[in-house]
């Protein structure tokens, strides 16, 4: 009972700083939530992964080193392969250099992928189990957007460098190549950079439609297992499955239904030029095809997350 | 206009059977049983804005789904309701601005953060002007006592602790509605005390509204001007407290020191005895034959002290909660004292005809 009396009497000292509630308070109708809220949550949500990636700094150089390591293991895997052949495929100009351009624009999507899509598309599955999502629907700001980037696992940015470092050094080899110098300009860098995002859309756009299916399936661990497959299939020039029936069947499933295919292999072929000099027809319908489906699966992605979100039932209190 | 208007509001669910044993479980990869679950079965409420209003009720009563469906975290299969003029599960921002859900069994805060790091989102995402953030937050933080706390991270904190980062965390973006499920579900008496405190002081000082489940009687004996009963998706009185203990409770509780035991056998005669440890003994006797007999009892006996309570609450719920729905409709008819409130509906009427027997 003291005990109680205590608390009572140095709890809650009435402040004359509490004042009543406006009844709706001047201007919070008008209040929208616009680009620059986005931006400053956006960068709410790096600042406190990084502070949270700090709190565990032997975990984050172990995530490092490891994710380091089976970079460089693909990349010697790859040079062996180069002791063998010239090229991949036959006419299809993916010599080594340009293949290598390839690979590391490969690791710079699979970096960025992990670190801003996979954790958050795997916690959006997480949080429909638990009944957590039912915070992110209270907030004033878009759900999607809200459930997209709150983790980031910095760790996995490491391959993003060597990613850059390995594009920068091959399209160096490739410039100064004394047979067929690959042009380069600003141009490629622009394009470049413009197909790298649209790649990260469709696979961002594939991951997060995965996931919102959990509110159907109550759980869905599959997301792991789905992102190794889509790595398999996207990691590869498309032109290696341009023969026979099952390989055209692959091309026509990954180009056109499920796009992953357009992910690595437009910004690269832009950058990368394998068929030099100058881009040719079947690089720009790519790239027109890109843009398409980067439209298409991110509308899709939408509407799946809508549709999901409007049957979410929020397991038990 | 009322604040919240809920009117038939139904929501069933679909709720998988899991068969016994492997064969069964195979079977349902491809043919699943399901059962429906009403979770609520058409409630009517109308709520004023500055009410402090409990719901109560056994557990899978319906509490719980009602608040989410208010705060639009889930659709209801059937019914309207309108908050401040808003439909909840369209999810507008403008509502979801001037309201905030907490929820004693979920954490919204970020687990292996500080708070301080949490609320600053929440000053983004409400778009908090930093000085009124600030005042909003260190007067908060003031009241409940965190000051200390704001740099540890939320999984070093105790239960009682996160609760009360949570409510400031609710609390920041100064809501018009607060709906608070279970918040002191767990904690210790003075945790739960604390809290009592800050919530009563709080809607006091602001005038906001509150809907708030809770099992702890301490915590509607507290706070709560009305009390909402559900069970079984419906709801089975809506009006005070003192009117539930009134109605639901025919008897109060005497309890005597005697200054010797003669005749102690004889009591009985006013009522139920319920101990009997000479010199304490403890009486139930029907609340119309309180003064009456008490007189007779004070003129009979060498009484030393004496006591007239109500029976705990806890008491009075058990007894609400176990009779099922087939007594209700039986004794509908007898039931004449209904709630003397304005949403006195034929539930609570119903309901008031369960005690009448």
């Amino acid at each position: 009972m003291a005990n109680e009396k205590a608390t009572e009497s140095d709890f809650c000292k009435p402040t004359s700083k509490l004042g009543t509630i406006q009844i709706e308070p001047e201007g919070i109708r008008d209040l929208r939530t616009g680009p620059l809220v986005y931006w400053r949550v956006f960068r709410t949500f790096v600042r406190n992964s990084l502070v949270r990636a700090m709190g565990f700094r032997a975990n984050f150089w172990l995530e490092c080193v490891s994710s380091v390591c089976w970079t460089v293991m693909n990349l010697v895997f790859f040079k062996i392969v180069f002791t063998y052949t010239d090229s991949i495929g036959r006419d299809t100009g993916w010599g080594e250099n340009e293949f290598f351009v390839f690979l590391g624009t490969t690791w710079i999507i699979t970096s960025l992928i992990q670190t801003f899509v996979m954790p958050n598309a795997q916690e959006f599955s997480e949080l429909i189990r638990t009944g957590q999502l039912d915070f992110a629907l209270l907030k004033p700001i878009d759900t999607q957007f809200l459930i997209s980037f709150p983790q980031m696992v910095w760790s996995n940015l490491a391959n993003l460098f060597l990613g850059v470092f390995l594009v920068i050094y091959s399209v160096y080899l490739l410039t100064t190549n004394a047979e067929n110098p690959l042009p380069f300009g600003v141009g490629h860098v622009v394009l470049y950079v413009l197909f790298l995002g649209c790649g990260l859309a469709i696979l961002y756009s594939v991951m997060i439609a995965m996931a919102a299916t959990s509110i159907w399936l109550g759980r869905n661990q599959t997301l792991y297992t789905f992102w190794f497959y889509l790595t398999n299939f996207y990691r590869q020039p498309m032109e290696i499955y341009q023969q026979g029936f099952w390989g055209w069947a692959l091309w026509g499933l990954f180009t056109f239904v499920v796009p992953i295919l357009l992910v690595v292999n437009v910004p690269a072929r832009i950058l990368a030029e394998p068929l030099r000099p100058g881009w040719d027809e079947r690089t720009w319908a790519l790239a027109g095809l890109t843009v398409l489906a980067t439209c298409v699966t991110m509308a899709i992605a939408r509407f799946v997350f809508q549709a999901a979100l409007a049957s979410y039932r929020s397991a038990s209190s | 206009m009322p604040l919240i208007e809920i009117e038939k509001l139904s929501k069933h669910y679909q709720v998988y059977q899991k068969q016994e044993g492997l064969w069964a479980s195979v079977r349902g990869l491809f043919h699943r049983q399901y059962r429906r679950v009403t979770a609520l079965d058409g409630i009517d409420l109308k709520v004023e804005r500055g009410e402090f209003v409990a719901f109560l009720g056994p557990n899978g009563a319906g509490k719980t789904t009602t608040l989410k469906i208010l705060s639009g975290v889930i659709h209801p299969t059937s019914g309207t309701c309108r908050v401040m003029d808003y439909v909840p599960w369209q999810r507008v921002n403008a509502y979801r601005r001037r309201f905030a859900l907490v929820m004693g069994q979920k954490n919204q805060l970020w687990w292996d953060l500080p708070a301080q790091e949490s609320f600053r989102l929440h000053q983004h995402i409400y778009q908090i002007p930093a000085d009124q953030f600030q005042a909003t937050r260190d007067e908060l933080v003031d009241l409940l006592g965190l000051g200390k706390l704001l740099r540890q991270p939320v999984r070093e904190l105790s239960l009682g602790e996160r609760m009360k980062m949570e409510l400031t965390a609710a609390l920041l973006h100064r809501p018009e509605i607060l709906f608070l499920d279970e918040p002191t579900i767990g904690l210790d008496v003075v945790a739960q005390h604390n809290i009592q405190q800050f919530l009563k002081h709080y809607q006091e000082a602001r005038r906001i509204t509150i809907l708030l489940t809770s099992h702890y009687m301490k915590d509607i004996e507290a706070l709560c001007q009305r009390v909402v009963i559900i069970n079984e998706g419906r709801i089975q009185f809506d009006g005070s407290l003192a009117e539930i203990v009134g109605q639901f409770h025919q008897e109060r509780i005497v309890s005597l020191r005697l200054g010797n035991s003669n005749g102690i056998d004889d009591l009985s005669q006013f009522g139920r005895v319920t101990r009997l440890q000479p010199p304490q003994v403890q009486l139930r006797i029907p609340r119309a034959q309180v003064t009456s007999s008490l007189a007779e009892i004070l003129n009979r006996y060498q009484v030393d002290d004496v006591s007239v309570s109500d029976p705990p609450l806890e008491e009075v719920f058990a007894h609400l909660f176990t009779r099922g729905k087939s007594d209700i409709k039986e004794t509908a008819d007898s039931g004449t004292a209904a709630a003397s409130d304005s949403a006195a509906s034929d539930s609570a009427a119903s309901s008031a005809g369960v005690v009448r027997r």
